[in-house]
């Protein structure tokens, strides 16, 4: 029986996607980067469209057609539902908090309704479209680019990449970790204690605000703490130019149990992941906090450039046609945004826009070159600020109006934002300290503020409300 | 590059911004200062085209100065007639000044009020211009201009009122936050959609009467006064719904602009609809001559008014919301099909 459902269910999704009215938009964005804001912010524009949110830059709502949402059941019933009703409460709470970190997958289906441009037509003059998205930790996603790599070559590149300031959370396991050799017998518990050292130094690192951290895993195992999967890590002082040497080390050698974890992570960790829920998106949004990278220095800045660019050579991107959309699905436009963009006054949004493309230089490059539309813009899923203007020294200053993550009333200018990364003698003389902003009061019934959501919605489904 | 400015606390009780302005005092500043020499406007692209495409610039100081001092002397003359009238107790040379004078009056009174359109006609072109410039480039640094401040000038130029319900829509619409893209759009919707809609069900209606009417007419002459004047006609309407009050000068100017468009500007574009057109009339030369030639007059009127259109309108269209004139073809040809079923049936 429930085969069946499954069958039906899967044949009406393949009807769905060959009448293109199904679409799978993937939220990407490391931790911190604001994507259960910004799901539940959608959710809730969707839910309230028509009656009080403001979607005026979304051209389906802006002339009335958008009827509205519904959460519907999911079609895979094995994974958790998107905690909506937990975020807006959360939201709603005095004073209210910002809705939980994630720490495990959840999937969410929406159902759009609106009426088409047409009024009078083949389907009848409303018409629905199925939106899938998910929420998933941002620290899993980082395991993704290590689809590419074997052991050896994993190894190499991850401290490669270590820049100095990295270096110093990890000295300890780097000492520690200096005493073996790869062709030495290592018991278990010595690997367990060398391991755990590692995922120290990762959480350390996050804790310090770098985001290019693998495997993901060790920052949030979820039902996978404590099994050896877990346990393994690079190996410092292996070369490319020794492969041959040390592939033929027998198989209990230091080198070659952690090649096989490694192997096991990447084949039952990191595939099924990527598999069930990375493979087949036909939209996508980045979120990147580009201030908070700001907030945390150069050297992290760089770092999530690069994890951001790793990170996006994991998704097909691509012209879409009927059949690879019904059997490979491309992501064929995608937008990056900039969140918080509440946190600055709104004549620097274009600064922040242009930062980021700075930031995500290399992977447009990557989309131009496959031509696929991209849009960069500046959102706040949740506004927690009000924009506002005083009189100072004769001319007038934008200034924000809020409330602190401590709930103290704040006046505040919060900054310039710089169009490119300042110099590194800046950092050392200055540096950036973009304050934290609570979500706003709300009763939990109405709409939420935002800024831009209406834009990203155009950019992304616009197209299909038509 | 100088370093971005830091954040900064202020108190939540800051004055409020309406303090009264300050007046800046002089100042001086070294001589050994650094400074850059003012930078000047962008030439355009292609300088040479542009110029030779332009019109001609005149400027018919010498009709105006003609017409000004024979409205003077007049004046001056029936004034001293006038007086000597009153001196000489002739009353009737009197009462003729004085209706000399308000003859002149009312000459004058026109001659501004010519002027005066004239010159809003030159000023909703100069907005256009800038409203272009500023709101085109989706992503621009456009921290420097205030969009609000933009379409406020867009509202007094189509001269509407702040309590308007298309106003009070996009003001509800509006955000701080949004760019002057993103202005452009909210504009585009809520002012000018609704009057888009109405020109162009003017120009579907003007150019399939016009149609009717040249496919009935007996007579050329006829037809032709028809149409320049019903073209005419149309183009004050059109002009009126985005807010201008059309004179006789400006009327001509505007028409005189809305056909070297036609000529020079619009001639790619006519290139690809002239084939249909050319198809359909020849179909419809099939029908009857009559009707063809109805059907081009009335191609030709809504060519001039979908023309007319995107030259009055505020802000250039977008590409895919740009009506066209194929659409209206349709409307046109089945027009003229009425009409021969009609004379079918009797």
């Amino acid at each position: 029986m429930a085969r069946r459902r499954a069958l039906t269910q899967e044949i009406q999704n393949l009807i769905d996607r060959g009448r293109d009215r199904q679409l799978r938009l993937a939220v990407t964005g490391l931790s911190r980067a604001g994507k259960t804001a910004f799901l539940t912010s959608l959710v809730n524009q969707l839910r309230h469209a028509g009656i009080d949110a403001r979607l005026d830059l979304l051209k389906a709502a802006r002339e009335e057609r958008l009827l509205g949402a519904q959460r519907m059941s999911q079609p895979d019933l094995g994974i958790p539902r998107f905690p909506f009703d937990e975020a807006v409460s959360s939201l709603a709470t005095t004073p209210p908090r910002w809705p939980e970190p994630t720490r495990g997958i959840s999937e969410l289906r929406l159902t759009l309704r609106y009426r088409t441009r047409r009024a009078h037509g083949l389907l009848g003059d409303t018409a629905t479209l199925t939106l899938d998205l998910i929420d998933y930790p941002g620290e899993w996603l980082l395991d993704l680019p290590l689809l590419e790599h074997d052991f050896l070559s994993w190894s190499v590149s991850q401290l490669q990449q270590m820049g100095p300031e990295r270096q110093r959370y990890a000295r300890e396991w780097q000492e520690a970790v200096a005493r073996f050799t790869p062709d030495d017998i290592v018991d278990e518990s010595e690997l367990a204690s060398l391991a755990e050292r590692y995922a120290e130094s990762l959480r350390q690192a996050r804790e310090a605000g770098f985001s290019h951290l693998q495997p993901g895993r060790f920052l949030l195992p979820g039902d996978l703490q404590g099994a050896p999967v877990l346990q393994f890590f690079p190996l410092p002082g292996v070369k490319e130019s020794d492969r041959a040497t040390l592939d033929s080390l027998p198989s209990t050698s230091l080198y070659q149990t952690l090649a096989r974890r490694f192997r096991y992570y990447q084949q039952h960790v990191v595939k099924p992941f990527y598999r069930e829920h990375f493979r087949r998106f036909d939209r996508q949004i980045v979120l990147v906090d580009v201030l908070g990278a700001l907030n945390a220095g150069a050297e992290r800045f760089e770092d999530l450039s690069l994890a951001l660019s790793t990170l996006m050579r994991s998704f097909d991107y691509g012209k879409r046609s009927l059949l690879n959309r019904l059997f490979s699905p491309r992501i064929d436009r995608l937008a990056i945004a900039a969140t918080k963009a509440d946190h600055v006054t709104p004549d620097q949004h274009a600064n922040l826009v242009t930062l980021l493309e700075a930031l995500l230089a290399e992977p447009i490059k990557d989309l131009r070159y496959a031509d696929v539309p991209v849009r960069a813009l500046s959102l706040a899923a949740i506004r927690a600020t009000e924009a506002r203007e005083i009189e100072e020294e004769g001319r007038r200053q934008p200034v924000l109006r809020g409330h602190g993550l401590d709930d103290q009333p704040l006046l505040i200018y919060p900054g310039d934002v710089p169009r490119t990364l300042p110099s590194p003698d800046f950092w050392q003389r200055q540096g950036f300290t973009f304050t934290g902003f609570r979500p706003p009061s709300s009763d939990g019934a109405s709409a939420l503020p935002h800024i831009r959501m209406d834009a990203a919605l155009e950019w992304l489904l616009g197209d299909k409300l038509r | 590059m100088s370093d971005p400015r830091p954040g900064r606390h202020y108190r939540l009780d800051d004055p409020s911004p309406d303090v009264a302005e300050r007046l800046e005092s002089a100042r001086t500043y070294l001589p050994a200062q650094e400074s850059e020499p003012l930078s000047d406007t962008e030439a355009p692209v292609t300088p040479a085209l542009d110029a030779a495409l332009a019109p001609p610039r005149k400027r018919r100081w010498g009709l105006f100065v003609v017409l000004a001092s024979t409205l003077g002397l007049g004046l001056v003359q029936a004034m001293d007639t006038l007086y000597a009238a009153a001196l000489g107790g002739d009353w009737l040379a009197g009462a003729w000044s004085l209706v000399g004078i308000l003859l002149l009056g009312l000459g004058g009174k026109a001659l501004v009020a010519e002027l005066w359109r004239l010159r809003k006609l030159r000023r909703h072109a100069r907005l256009r211009a800038r409203l272009d410039e500023e709101w085109m480039q989706p992503e621009a640094d456009t921290s420097a201009h205030d969009p609000m401040a933009l379409a406020g000038a867009l509202r007094s130029q189509m001269e509407l009122s702040t309590s308007h319900p298309h106003w009070q829509s996009f003001v509800q619409a509006h955000q701080p936050h949004h760019s002057a893209h993103e202005t452009r759009e909210l504009v585009a919707h809520h002012l000018l959609h609704p009057r888009d809609r109405a020109a162009r069900r003017l120009v579907t209606r003007m150019s399939g009467e016009t149609a009717v009417m040249v496919a009935i007419s007996p007579l050329t002459l006829i037809d032709m006064s028809l149409m320049a004047w019903r073209n005419i006609a149309m183009l004050d309407r059109i002009a009126a719904l985005y807010g201008l009050q059309l004179g006789y000068a400006s009327r001509l100017r505007l028409f005189r602009d809305v056909l070297r468009n036609m000529a020079f500007a619009g001639a790619s574009e006519m290139a690809t609809d002239a084939g249909m057109d050319l198809l359909s009339m020849n179909v419809a030369g099939k029908l009857s001559a009559r009707a063809g030639q109805g059907l081009g007059a009335g191609l030709l009127t809504a060519r001039l008014g979908l023309r007319a259109i995107a030259m009055t309108r505020p802000i250039a269209f977008e590409p895919e919301e740009r009506p066209r004139l194929a659409d209206l073809r349709r409307e046109v040809w089945h027009q003229l099909r009425r009409l021969e079923d009609g004379s079918k049936q009797e």
